[in-house]
């Protein structure tokens, strides 16, 4: 299953979550700062959310 | 006379004339409150980056009944309502169900995650119900029903559950054998001939996630609301794809959706949706809701103490980040057992804690293994295996939170020589390793995801798109169960348990 973080495409496991995503970024230690990930619509989504092939998110820092 | 059956032809020509207005449809008003992917989070919490608590059933409850007496109202579940947090996972749901009921749900879609404690608990759990449990795109479960017909108002309104077709690869395949998850599309256009012209109203009721709600939409007619959950998408106002309004209320019960409707000749004419922030210092907990909230934490804490077992010697974890430590190699030969997998690794820096001589609580386990890591076992080849090993070994001295704690493997090297060089002796089951020989490896979907910064295993993921051979590199994604899980089972049926150092990864200069 491929995704997009940041324009930033990442390869993981179907069943893998938002967490694992971040992770594999390198970007989950910014989730404890504040930051939040946003679906293509502009929605906020949970660390455990699914995910769907050809996804795209970006990761909105902390204002 | 005359007079008498004239004015009687009046009155029934008038009550003629009021049946045809009412049947033509008077607006109707309806509010649905909807939440999903609440996983037994039923206390509130401080989620990572708030400044502040949120959720609580309880106080979800409280709110729930405030709008309730407003107007007349369903209450929905999306979906992932009875696993996830110990307070749901040490009862296998039945205090989420307990909690349900009391709140009186109108209806639930089954979530992927409420296959993971096996289909005969799972039975166990909707006969417990007092509600409808839907998934019309689910064969092979006969407590399950694909839809529910409900009346509010005069208004008939049908409710359809679905559930994401990829429900068989994010749980252990034992939990769904037997079961079919039909394409949803055709599903719901099954549901929606069946129905007919019975409903005023028809609510998809589902657990696709918002792209795949979204697919719906465009490609079913006739389905004017989808209350959705699985991708824990916060959707603030509700979304409207080809006339269908789809919403969403994030996770955990951290916040209400609440959706007033106006439906007219089968339309919805009007609507106006959000989602409420449930604030815990803001709103009281419901009595009966948090009567059962606390009487399943206490029983939690309880549970958490019980003796699972006896460590027969000091078992080590604290050291994992650096060398062999005894727990680490219980641990791995653990995960390798229950995987059958040919080797495991784990990696040490999520062994957090020791556990000493003498009799071992289940919260110990918590203190291990404190992060929610999962098996995975893939298909590797014995390049690639040996390449996961040269990086897990290259932090100072091969240190780091990546060191590997393994199973299945013996294996020498040098930390002083170059890197992707340093393993100089590398058996598998006692025989040397065949770079082209393929094995099976058992791990965690942190690590699989490139934690600790395992490139190389995400990118066997990578190379794995458009491979042909072999088919189906990931054997296993157990997202139902936790390392942590597979530990506690084998430490209750074994009771006594030892470990030892072996000397299966020795440094050599």
């Amino acid at each position: 299953m491929r995704i997009w973080l940041n324009d930033q495409p990442l390869s993981l496991v179907p069943g893998m979550k938002v967490r694992q995503a971040l992770i594999q970024a390198n970007l989950i230690q910014e989730i404890e700062k504040g930051a939040k990930v946003l679906d293509e619509w502009g929605n906020e989504v949970g660390l455990d959310g699914a995910l769907e092939d050809g996804m795209r998110y970006v990761l909105k820092s902390a204002e | 006379m005359k007079k008498t059956f004239f004015l009687f032809k009046i009155f029934s020509a008038l009550s003629l004339l009021l049946a045809a207005v009412s049947w033509a449809g008077e607006p109707v008003q309806l509010r649905i409150l909807y939440l999903n992917d609440f996983h037994g989070f039923a206390e509130p919490y401080q989620p990572a980056g708030s400044p502040e608590k949120l959720g609580g059933i309880a106080s979800l409850a409280e709110e729930v009944n405030r709008l309730r007496k407003e107007r007349p109202t369903l209450l929905l579940a999306g979906g992932d309502m009875i696993q996830g947090n110990p307070w749901a996972n040490l009862f296998e749901g039945k205090s989420s169900i307990e909690v349900m009921n009391a709140m009186d749900f109108s209806a639930m879609v089954l979530g992927n995650h409420e296959f993971d404690f096996g289909q005969e608990v799972l039975k166990k759990r909707i006969r417990e119900t007092r509600f409808p449990v839907l998934a019309a795109n689910v064969q092979g479960m006969s407590d399950i029903k694909p839809y529910v017909l409900k009346e509010v108002s005069g208004l008939k309104i049908a409710i359809i559950g679905l559930i994401t077709e990829e429900t068989p690869i994010t749980t252990h395949p034992k939990n769904v054998m037997g079961l079919v998850f039909s394409p949803i599309i055709d599903s719901a256009q099954k549901v929606l001939r069946e129905l007919g012209d019975r409903p005023d109203l028809v609510i998809v009721l589902s657990h696709l996630g918002l792209p795949t709600d979204r697919r719906l939409a465009q490609a079913v007619k006739g389905i004017q609301l989808i209350v959705g959950g699985h991708t824990h998408t916060r959707i603030e106002s509700p979304m409207k794809v080809d006339g269908t309004l789809i919403v969403q209320a994030w996770e955990h019960a951290k916040v209400l959706g609440v959706l007033d409707l106006t439906v007219q000749d089968r339309k919805v004419i009007q609507y106006e949706g959000k989602l409420t922030v449930i604030r815990p210092d803001k709103i009281r907990p419901e009595p009966s809701v948090a009567e059962i909230v606390n009487r399943f934490q206490k029983q939690t804490a309880a549970i958490l103490d019980e003796v699972i077992g006896e460590a027969q010697v000091d078992l080590q974890g604290k050291g994992s980040r650096s060398q062999e430590t005894n727990l680490g190699n219980l641990i791995a030969d653990i995960l390798r057992e229950e995987t059958q997998a040919d080797v495991a690794m784990t990696n040490g820096g999520g062994i957090r804690a020791d556990i000493l001589k003498g009799l071992i609580r289940m919260k110990d386990i918590l203190s291990v293994l404190p992060f929610s890591n999962h098996p995975v076992v893939l298909k590797v080849n014995g390049h690639e295996l040996k390449s996961i090993f040269e990086y897990g070994l290259t932090g100072p001295d091969g240190s780091g939170g990546g060191f590997p704690q393994v199973s299945g493997i013996r294996l020498t090297y040098n930390p002083a020589a170059p890197e992707g060089q340093r393993i100089k002796d590398f058996q598998v089951g006692g025989i040397p390793l065949d770079p082209n020989a393929w094995y099976t490896l058992a791990t965690n979907d942190f690590l699989v995801a490139g934690g600790d910064g395992y490139a190389v295993l995400k990118n066997i993921m990578e190379k794995n798109e458009g491979a042909s051979i072999p088919d189906h590199r990931v054997i296993l994604f157990d997202l139902g169960r936790e390392i942590g899980d597979l530990v506690t089972e084998y430490i209750k049926e074994k009771k006594q348990i030892s470990a030892s150092l072996e000397g299966r990864i020795q440094k050599e200069y």
